[in-house]
């Protein structure tokens, strides 16, 4: 192991920087890098390359070709460019490649180099072009800043919402500045640019020149400046070939180093990561690469070939022709173990569990020492940890496997990060194969997330690993297999060459009911891609109407929808189609299909009878339901219409209608009515007062209380009321009237109609209709008259009667003479308080004597 | 809190705590100071939910009704209309929104729909130009409300009437998205026995949706063990009845002026055509009356008793009651008649024959013996006459409906059975003596007294089964009657 630390170079007293090989590259570069513009993307993403024709002698007859590849090298897409002059790539955080051309277009491709979209930033970029321009990354999302021959800065801070910016102008510039870069500060985004000793700063408001504090004196250009990944720290390179290394706000100087080298560097990024102990800046020349920070001495590496760096969080990328290599500060769980003749827990635990497997007992010593300090846990920890920043699985495993040596020793060390960390490594080491080519360390892993890894699983096209990743890190099937499953089928949708019926068939054998994949999702791809057929067949497959039916309705398949809409039950889902289904074809049509729907049918109908009645007519009409029509007319004639002959004519449309029905009842009824309605119009004529309305019944009333009694007998005779109700009719309007003395002869009235009353159907004698005259006349609190009836009464109600009256004692009587056990009940029931109290006695004695006999 | 809920079987409690958090949580969306403007219809269910208090708590400091033209004015931050999905509370929303918008600083507007969110009114906002103003708009699944222990409505009050007379399923679907939710909290329902057309439907809407869900596997274990579905046009009867529990009473007799030797009167004759005594022609007592203009309400529900005891009333005796009732009454109710004669409650008898008789004596819906103050049959809800449903939820409990496949197929709709499969660990495995717990759903309403009979069966000591009652709505045969009739005017 001693040559364990071998790429391990010490920068100042803290810190060591090691560089190891991620891939040998064996793309076949055509080019040489420096001839290309370059761009690759952080997080172990993927690198396009364009042949820059445009910059060099104009041997541009010949059009050049874009390519995309891994970070392994291998080719993911070549295409020819066939647009305007580019003057810069980069990728997006959703790894999408921009390409800035000359004229201000921007182009959008995806990794596959499929093209996407494309927007402009701005007209003014027109006449000026595009000198120079810059992707860069926030919290936001991705933007673009550019600067034009006009020497003015544009940038949009999110590209995914286009909001151009353009910066404010810098006075007295006269020529493109030097450097520039984009700065992100308090969210928002700024330009940092040199010209000549000076530095600017644009916000969105306002140009400020600005000073680092304790830049070394001599300074007549800036070569060189560079942010750091987290926009916390700035670089400066001058033509004195020194080194100003800052805060980003230009308020601190953490350092500076003084190269001596004036030739301007090809590139400059930082190097540093979360927790860093020192900050350094890494510089690369044409064949030099020099890591410098806070330490009188630099590193130094020689460069075989062509190089080019990419800026990572926790270190940088370094890939040539041939290589592609990782440069990073050797984080502390490592340096701890790793570093020679180190005493640290972690150091210790490691040696312990070789010398165990060496089966010496010098593995009992070091684990002795370890527990004698108490660190043990930590020990494992340390491990665990360092095991996460190896990127070679044998280390992996020599120190995970330390650490499970070292947790058998404990009594209680919670196992889920050692799981964890297995897992994760599981997951890394997978990715990191050239294969696959995405070389994450764990930091980068873990502020990426698994979901966007997953993301950029699916965007390569590899489902299958995806799926195992999500399958072996179980997670739940909604954000992991299903979701893999449902971009799986998005993609295969587009495969132009394979019948729908495959397709569709592929789709579900894969997907089955598997949960959380929308049917619909994939179907709209398929739409997309003008698979309308492809689309229908996989609406099949979905369960939820409510996602089905406004794709089917989009797809113009309204009638389908219909279907799947009344399926669901959801009669809002009904609604929404029909309305769509009413505007799109003609009115016959739309007839036709509803008469097909009952369900639908009757909907529509509920609907017009809120919105639309006409149409509710015509609904009826074209089913000849007239039973309906004709209760729609009924309805007609009380609304709006005043005048009677208007009334009586919807009437007679309803009468009509109701004859067609052959329900002769409502007809007649309803003809009945007209002739009432006619007759009241004239009654309000000739007598005054309000009839319009009134029920027959009201209106024989309205006439006999107003003393109109021929009128109502005629009124009575005309319309057949029975006898038996004419009968209660006047009795009530007597009442109502308290004409007590034609109340009397009515109750003698011989040739009244209670002489029609007294038929045997009707099971009752004349003495018995006494019984309501005695109930009416309390109705009027008129208790006077109320005796003189229940006096009157028959012997079947006399007690009732009396009892209505409040005679209880002589009701007792009555029960009592009647020998009437429910009689004897009732009365007592109504024996309330002290002055009944004697009566209520007569009762029991009378009932008690009974119950002797 | 809400003891009174969770004394049952069923503690009915998680439901109300989960609907409560539904709406804190959409409360707090919207966030700072709120007026609510309330679809007056929904204060009342709400009012079981939530009180002001909790309103309060989530920065509603002003409540208004929804009506037209301009709102009061409120210095708030957020106004949030809460209203069922119709038309014509769109319209008025858009009046509202329309108006405030010319009056000065912006507000926030959010809409909440009860219980469903309608892509149809949201249309309607579009075209209304008002769609954009809000920035929320979500739904509310407030379908079964918590009344008791046992007990939960939907409140909705055209459920029979959309069902039955206009086709119009917009409720059922609701209750078969009310059962779903019933079902993610207290585990899938293993068995559904159902009888009647909308019953037959919210069972295949709730397989269906129980489809949609794949996947989001209910792991909860079941706490019924099944659920019977009843139309209420299979018993029409029961409700018309006058109900004679405690509860019941109050109901009827609550805001009627009834003397109370009418009443009896009333009764005789309700027992008479129970027991099948003269149903076949005219009642003297219901001529009487409509004679003296009793309430029309009181009129027809005694009329459809008697046409309902009669499998159909003789044409001649039908139109006699028709006739009667619109010369007394008015010509306008013929829409009302027919309204009744569609839900089948008044109608012709057809064939000429009464089932009536042998739906009675099978189900022993009337009994002679009853003992009111230690009952020992259902029968003593209506001092006599055993609810045709209740008897039907009893005989499916003990022996099964096997046993009466022959009055089943006498009753209007399917019957039917389904089986919801649970996964194995999910599985019951029942106690000796440990009683099953089914939850009934009466598609249409149901009736404090029948209510009062399957609390009845619930605390039989042998009774075997625990009854949970859900319904469209908590009604009575007057509420019933008069949610059929229409007046034009």
């Amino acid at each position: 192991m001693d040559c364990y630390t071998a790429n391990w170079n010490p920068l100042g007293d803290s810190a060591f920087y090691r560089k190891y090989e991620l891939y040998s590259m064996d793309w076949d570069l055509k080019e040489e890098l420096r001839d290309c513009l370059v761009a690759a993307a952080p997080y172990g993403g993927p690198i396009a390359l364009l042949r820059n024709p445009w910059r060099k002698e104009k041997v541009a007859s010949i059009r050049p070709v874009l390519e995309i590849y891994s970070a392994s090298g291998l080719p993911l897409a070549s295409l020819l460019w066939k647009s305007g002059p580019v003057v810069s790539l980069g990728w997006s955080a959703e790894e999408e490649l921009l390409c800035v051309q000359e004229d201000g277009v921007v182009l959008v491709y995806g990794l596959h180099g499929d093209f996407r979209r494309h927007f402009s930033m701005g007209n003014e970029v027109l006449q000026n072009r595009v000198l120079d321009a810059r992707i860069f990354h926030t919290e936001f999302g991705s933007g673009v800043a550019i600067l034009t021959g006009a020497h003015r800065f544009t940038l949009s801070a999110n590209v995914g919402d286009l909001k151009l910016r353009r910066m404010p102008e810098v006075p007295g510039l006269q020529s493109a500045p030097s450097c520039w870069t984009t700065l992100c500060q308090d969210r928002v985004a700024h330009i940092l640019l040199a010209v000549g000793p000076d530095l600017y700063l644009l916000d969105h408001a306002a140009c400020s020149a600005v000073t680092p504090p304790g830049l070394a004196p001599g300074v007549s250009s800036f070569l060189q400046m560079a942010v750091s990944f987290t926009y916390r720290h700035l670089a400066l390179f001058t033509d004195t070939g020194y080194i100003w290394m800052g805060t980003a706000s230009l308020k601190e100087k953490l350092c500076e180093f003084n190269c001596n080298i004036r030739a301007p560097p090809k590139q400059m990024v930082w190097c540093s990561r979360p927790r860093s102990k020192e900050r350094a800046v890494v510089v690369a020349w044409e064949r030099r690469l020099m890591v410098v920070g806070d330490a009188p001495e630099s590193i130094q590496f020689v460069l075989d070939e062509d190089s080019y760096l990419v800026p990572e969080l926790d270190g940088v990328r370094i890939f040539s022709c041939s290589t592609h290599e990782f440069l990073h500060e050797v984080p502390v769980a490592s340096e701890e173990i790793f570093k020679i003749a180190s005493m640290a827990p972690g150091a210790l635990l490691l040696e312990a569990q070789k010398e165990y497997e060496k089966e010496s007992q010098k593995a009992d010593e070091y684990l002795r020492e370890i527990q004698e300090l108490g660190q043990l846990t930590q020990a494992v920890q340390q491990c665990i940890e360092a095991a996460g920043h190896e990127h070679r699985p044998d280390m992996q495993k020599s120190l995970l496997r330390a650490a499970s040596f070292g947790k058998c020793f404990l009594d209680r060390f919670p196992p889920d990060s050692f799981v964890r960390m297995c897992q994760d490594l599981r997951v890394l080491n997978a990715i990191r194969d050239y294969h696959i080519g995405i070389p994450l360390t764990y930091s980068q892993y873990k502020q990426l997330t698994i979901q966007v890894l997953l993301d950029r699983l699916v965007l390569r096209r590899l489902y299958p690993l995806a799926i195992q990743i999500c399958e072996y890190l179980r997670l739940p099937e909604v954000q992991g297999v299903s979701r893999i499953l449902a971009h799986w089928a998005c993609y295969k949708v587009q495969q132009k060459d394979v019948s729908d019926e495959d397709v569709a068939r592929a789709i579900n054998q894969k997907l089955g009911d598997t949960p959380g994949v929308s049917y619909s999702d994939i179907a709209a791809r398929a739409y997309g891609c003008g698979r309308t057929e492809l689309a229908i067949k996989l609406l099949e497959y979905e369960p939820r109407s409510g996602e089905q039916v406004p794709l089917l309705l989009k797809m113009k398949r309204s009638k389908l929808a219909l279907s799947k809409a009344i399926e669901s039950g959801d009669t809002d889902l009904v609604f929404t189609v029909l309305l769509h289904l009413k505007n799109e074809l003609n009115r016959g049509d739309f007839f036709m299909t509803l008469r097909n729907q009952p369900m639908a049918l009757s909907l529509y109908r509920q609907f017009c009878k809120h919105q639309e009645l006409e149409t509710l007519k015509d609904l009826y009409n074209q089913d000849d339901n007239h039973q309906e029509l004709g209760s729609f007319h009924i309805r007609a004639s009380y609304a709006a219409e005043e005048r009677i002959e208007g009334r009586v004519a919807a009437l007679q449309m309803a009468a009509d209608a109701f004859y067609k029905a052959k329900n002769e009842f409502a007809a007649k009824a309803t003809e009945d009515q007209m002739r009432l309605l006619r007759l009241q119009r004239r009654l309000e004529d000739e007598l005054g007062g309000h009839f319009v309305d009134l029920s027959l019944h009201d209106t024989v009333t309205t006439l006999v209380l107003g003393g109109h009694s021929k009128r109502a007998e005629q009124l009575a005779r005309d319309f057949r009321i029975p006898d038996k109700r004419l009968w209660w009719l006047k009795l009530t309007a007597l009442a109502d009237l308290e004409d007590w003395e034609e109340l009397e002869k009515f109750s003698k009235s011989k040739k009244s109609p209670i002489g029609y009353l007294v038929v045997p159907a009707l099971r009752l004698r004349r003495s018995q209709l006494l019984y309501p005259f005695v109930e009416i006349c309390m109705k009027q609190h008129n208790k006077y008259e109320a005796k003189k009836y229940a006096s009157r009464v028959g012997p079947e109600q006399k007690v009732k009667a009396l009892l209505l009256v409040g005679d209880v004692a002589q009701a007792a009587d009555v029960a009592i003479e009647h020998r009437n056990e429910a009689e004897l009940t009732l009365v007592l029931s109504h024996c309330t308080g002290t002055a009944d109290a004697a009566t209520a006695d007569k009762i029991q004695r009378a009932r008690a004597q009974a119950q002797k006999k | 809190m809400a003891a009174h809920l969770s004394y049952g079987r069923v503690n009915l409690n998680v439901l109300r705590e989960a609907v409560r958090r539904e709406l804190r949580e959409f409360l707090d969306k919207c966030a700072g100071s709120k007026a609510i403007v309330w679809d007056e219809y929904l204060t009342g269910p709400f009012g079981l939910i939530a009180q002001y208090s909790l309103l309060k708590e989530h920065e509603v400091e002003k409540m208004f009704t929804l009506k037209g033209s301009r709102l009061p004015t409120a210095d708030v931050k957020n106004i949030i209309f809460f209203v069922r999905p119709r038309l014509e509370l769109m319209d008025i929303i858009a009046e509202n929104v329309l108006s405030e918008d010319r009056r000065g600083p912006a507000r926030d507007f959010h809409i909440l729909f009860v219980p469903r969110r309608s892509l149809l009114c949201e249309q309607r906002l579009k075209d209304l130009g008002v769609l954009g103003s809000f920035i929320h708009r979500e739904e509310y699944s407030l379908d079964l409300i918590p009344f008791d222990g046992d007990l939960l409505s939907m409140e909705s009050e055209g459920a029979f009437k959309e069902c039955y007379l206009e086709s119009d399923q917009t409720s059922l679907y609701h209750a078969a998205k009310g059962l779903m939710t019933l079902q993610a909290l207290y585990g899938t329902i293993p068995q559904i026995f159902g009888k009647g057309e909308c019953a037959r439907q919210v069972a295949n809407m709730m397989i269906r949706m129980k489809r949609e869900f794949t996947g989001s596997q209910n792991s909860i274990f079941p706490v019924f063990d099944n659920l019977l579905l009843l139309d209420r046009n299979v018993d029409l009867l029961t409700p018309l009845a006058t109900q004679l529990t405690y509860e019941g009473l109050i109901d009827e007799i609550y805001g009627i002026q009834n003397t109370s030797e009418d009443f009896f009167d009333k009764l005789t004759v309700e027992q008479e055509f129970m027991s099948g005594i003269d149903t076949d022609k005219v009642n003297s007592y219901i001529e009487d009356c409509i004679a003296q203009k009793h309430p029309l309400i009181k009129v027809l529900r005694l009329v459809c008793l008697q046409s309902v005891c009669n499998s159909g009333l003789k044409q001649k005796v039908l139109d006699y009651y028709k006739r009667e009732i619109l010369q007394t009454y008015g010509y306008e109710h013929i829409l009302t008649l027919y309204n009744l004669e569609k839900a089948g409650l008044l109608k012709p008898q057809m064939g000429g024959r009464n089932n009536y008789p042998t739906i009675r004596k099978t189900l022993r819906l009337w009994m002679d013996d009853v003992n009111e103050q230690n009952p020992t049959d259902i029968s003593y809800v209506y001092s006599g006459y055993a609810p045709l449903s209740v008897r039907l939820a009893q005989l499916l409990s003990r022996p099964g409906w096997r046993s009466i496949e022959e009055v089943l197929r006498i009753l209007p709709g399917p019957h039917f059975e389904e089986r919801q499969p649970l996964p194995t660990g999910l599985q019951k495995k029942r106690q000796p003596g440990e009683n099953r717990v089914t939850l009934i759903f009466f598609l249409g309403g149901v009736t404090f007294a029948e209510i009062a009979a399957l609390r009845f069966l619930s605390q039989l000591e042998d009774g075997g089964t625990e009854y949970v009652i859900a319904t469209t709505k908590l009604m009575n045969g007057a509420s019933w009657i008069e949610s059929l009739m229409e007046k034009p005017f």
